[in-house]
């Protein structure tokens, strides 16, 4: 891995809509985040190629596809490709997600939410350390959203979280749109949950938008959140990120996810900069306080 | 609904199961203690995975179905771009020999 950053950073989730917008605009993006399932198929050039684009600015690699967080095994060619994937293009983290993607024979093609439990917690800790022998180094974790409160649950989900990053001593990706989704569906607090998880191990940080949903149970109508990242960042996932950079001493990456429904370049460039006046705003509120506490 | 696995691997295909199959989903919201207790689930996870919100499941099995389609289609997309990118090079080496 490279060295990282001592200072914070925003940039966005690389997609091939966005790309020649992303190229043009790299003096407002301070890194790029690379699905490594994109690749995984690619030809061996359009692999190489990824050094051309190093060379103009960080790269991150963010999995989506391993599975950590269930009671069974990764899949071991996945962690194999995986890991050929990030010691090729060698970025400067890499990270994946707190969920499970398949179970016995069945291919979710997408991440569901484990149930909060002591097995899940034991099985991704033995996951984690498959993937630390494969690929030498551990991904940041990341929180996943849900529609559904995970049934068989025994841990709230900062508690459960906590435990993973303590135990495998992995940092975290904390995805705030995630956070603020499972808040809203759940009944949590956003805040509180920030105050019960290791914020000193958040190294990166995800933004994305979503929508809302109805549902209606047995005649209860009632308001559901879903992560789509086809929607801007609400202002309430701006003022978790202020809040993250006021609790956290250390330095954040923050990416901007988005993955359809493109708006104008210029959109997505006026949303890095939101999420930079919240960086800034957090910062300013933690220097305030430490001359507080010194004085 | 029988599914693989034991103890919290059962668990999970249970779910994985509910959120792909929509036979297994009709199966288990018309009949929920019936499902479970044929999944072989442990009493405390039979008592979890019935109390399930029905509306929440069937929103969770439409999102799971739409990121299916999305990944095929960006599978899909993937592939032709690198043949597009394949028959370039061959098309430029045949121009240069």
């Amino acid at each position: 891995m490279r060295q990282l950053s001592s200072t914070d950073r925003v940039g966005l989730s690389w997609r091939t809509e966005i790309a020649a917008s992303i190229l043009q605009h790299l003096d407002r993006i301070d890194v790029v985040e690379l699905i490594a399932e994109d690749y995984f198929e690619a030809p061996l050039r359009r692999v190489r190629a990824l050094a051309t684009l190093a060379a103009q600015v960080p790269l991150v690699v963010h999995g989506i596809g391993l599975g950590l967080s269930s009671a069974s095994p990764v899949s071991e060619p996945h962690l194999e490709r995986l890991a050929r994937f990030v010691n090729r293009v060698r970025p400067e983290s890499w990270s994946e997600h707190l969920a499970f993607v398949r179970a016995g024979t069945i291919e979710l093609e997408h991440l569901a939410a484990p149930p909060r439990s002591a097995a899940t917690i034991a099985g991704t800790l033995a996951n984690l350390r498959r993937v630390r022998a494969i690929v030498g180094t551990l991904p940041a974790l990341e929180n996943v959203a849900s529609l559904l409160d995970p049934p068989g649950s025994e841990y709230d989900e900062a508690s459960w979280v906590s435990a993973i990053a303590v135990g495998s001593d992995a940092s975290l990706l904390l995805d705030l749109h995630n956070l603020y989704v499972n808040a809203q569906n759940f009944g949590f607090g956003a805040a509180e949950y920030l105050h019960s998880v290791p914020v000193e191990r958040v190294s990166v940080v995800h933004l994305a938008g979503g929508t809302w949903l109805e549902t209606n149970d047995l005649g209860q109508r009632r308001r559901l959140r879903l992560d789509d990242h086809l929607h801007a960042v609400p202002n309430a996932v701006y003022s978790l990120l202020e809040d993250v950079a006021f609790r956290a001493p250390q330095a954040l990456t923050v990416i901007l996810e988005r993955d359809g429904r493109y708006p104008p370049f210029s959109e997505l460039l006026a949303e890095l900069t939101l999420a930079r006046e919240a960086l800034s705003r957090g910062r300013a509120r933690r220097a305030q306080a430490q001359v507080r506490d010194a004085s | 609904m029988r599914v693989e696995g034991t103890g919290a691997a059962r668990l999970e295909a249970f779910l994985a199961r509910l959120y792909v199959d929509s036979a297994a989903r009709a199966e288990f919201l018309g009949d929920r203690a019936r499902a479970v207790s044929a999944a072989g689930l442990t009493e405390a996870e039979c008592l979890a995975v019935v109390r399930l919100d029905a509306g929440a499941l069937e929103l969770a099995a439409q999102s799971f179905t739409h990121k299916h389609l999305l990944a095929q289609r960006r599978r899909a997309q993937r592939a032709l771009s690198d043949r597009w990118l394949w028959f370039r090079r061959a098309l430029s080496w045949l121009r240069g020999a």
